[in-house]
């Protein structure tokens, strides 16, 4: 399944606090250079529009978060209590 | 009027800085000022990204300096800025770090005629006109740029020494204080005044801003952490006359200067102390910051430029900067220097 599909099942009530979790993971990383420039850029795109916290920018904010903190990714969604997608992340990675 | 202003020192990857400055925009920020160190990533491409992610924050180099970059290339640099942001830039300019400048073997010589020459070469070029100038430091010959520039580029100078004070409200459209405390401040602002009356300027109209290096958390200690580093430089570089002014001894100064131009950083940074943090920066859990921001501006500061690193964990500082420290100082907007 992919990144994008994965963050469709996000539930909305969720995507304020995810969206400020995985910002905080990403920002965060010790791995931040392993960032594809592109994804970067997308991600800016979508932080100066306000939209990280919206299918399409957690589909962005997951995908760079997963390249920089797999295992961190994992653990914000079992703390979130989303099994189903702890469950899709692992199969992807 | 008090504006707010954000500095970022182009060490994190680009992206991160950008995410910052559009962050600093949306909270309401006024300026972003980016530092420009031969050792960090280049200011202005650092500037030209953050500029195509923000659409209203004016933003500059802060500050560039001559010896390094020649007051051409400068101008050159600001001017293509204004084209992919027009009305946004500004210049701040300096006479650079002394640390710095030694690692590549530069001598801060004459420092009050290079910014002199340079605001001129600057300022004239910018505006679009040819400039003939046989100067003490920098000679130049009918240079022009080959492309028009749309608005002018108001030109702060970074100045700490009584000198650089006078000359910055002499010649400068703006005058960067390099200063936290209130006791430099208060005493900068009679060379300030020296300069606008030299040259019959309005004190009230001068744009003075007060460019403190910055670090707010929720209590000292974190805070404290954050802002070692950048102390440790100011130490470093400061005058005599100013390190005796907070009882800070000269040859613990000479020692973190040394220490820092051998890239000795564990000994440098563990002789900041507490009185060094006081002295040369603001520093700690918000309502120490809200208190000595407002003794900025009861000095008639217009302009609090909040300097890297800003705090422990940047985004959260961001935000409390917004949440604790704004609404104190909107209120406070048009009362001083009236």
């Amino acid at each position: 399944m992919t990144l994008e599909k994965i963050a469709r099942n996000i539930p909305a009530s969720l995507w304020d606090e995810a969206s400020e979790k995985l910002i905080d993971i990403t920002l965060g990383s010790r791995n931040a250079s392993k960032m594809p420039s592109d994804l970067a850029k997308t991600i800016l795109y979508y932080w100066q529009r306000d939209q990280l916290a919206t299918e399409v920018g957690l589909h962005r904010l997951l995908e760079a978060s997963m390249i920089l903190e797999p295992e961190k990714t994992v653990s914000l969604m079992k703390e979130l209590g989303l099994s189903e997608i702890v469950v899709m992340l692992k199969e992807t990675s | 009027m008090v504006e707010f202003g954000i500095e970022f020192v182009p060490r994190d990857l680009y992206w991160k800085t950008t995410f910052y400055a559009i962050q600093a925009e949306k909270i309401g920020f006024d300026y972003l000022w980016i530092t420009d160190h031969f050792n960090n990533r280049n200011v202005y491409v650092s500037l030209a990204i953050a500029s195509a992610y923000t659409e209203r924050i004016k933003f500059g180099p802060g500050v560039t300096n001559p010896y390094l970059v020649h007051p051409v290339v400068t101008a050159q640099a600001v001017a293509t800025l204004d084209e992919i942001a027009p009305g946004r830039v500004v210049c701040g300019l300096g006479a650079g770090d002394k640390t710095t400048l030694q690692m590549v073997n530069l001598e801060q010589r004459k420092p009050l005629s290079t910014i002199r020459e340079s605001v001129r070469i600057i300022r004239e070029i910018t505006s679009g006109r040819a400039l003939e100038m046989q100067g003490t430091i920098f000679k130049v010959s009918g240079t022009k740029l080959n492309f028009k520039i749309a608005n002018p580029i108001p030109i702060f100078i970074g100045a700490q020494g009584p000198k650089m004070l006078t000359l910055a409200a002499e010649i400068g459209d703006g005058v960067l204080i390099n200063a936290s405390h209130p006791k430099d401040v208060e005493n900068a602002m009679k060379f300030i005044r020296q300069g606008a009356e030299k040259v019959g300027k309005k004190f009230e109209d001068l744009n003075i801003v007060a460019y403190t290096s910055f670090s707010i958390a929720s209590n000292y200690d974190k805070a404290f952490k954050a802002v070692v580093p950048v102390v440790a430089y100011i130490v470093a570089g400061s005058p005599e006359i100013i390190l005796k002014r907070h009882g800070i001894p000269v040859e613990l100064a000479s020692k973190i200067r040394n220490a820092i131009v051998h890239g000795l950083w564990k000994e440098a940074f563990s002789s900041v102390d507490d009185n060094m943090a006081e002295a040369f920066s603001i520093c700690g859990a918000p309502e120490i910051c809200i208190g000595k921001i407002g003794k900025l501006v009861e000095l008639g500061v217009n302009q609090i430029v909040v300097g890297s690193p800003i705090g422990p964990n940047m985004r959260k500082s961001i935000n409390m900067i917004a949440s604790e420290v704004f609404p104190h100082f909107k209120e406070a907007v048009g009362e001083k220097r009236t």
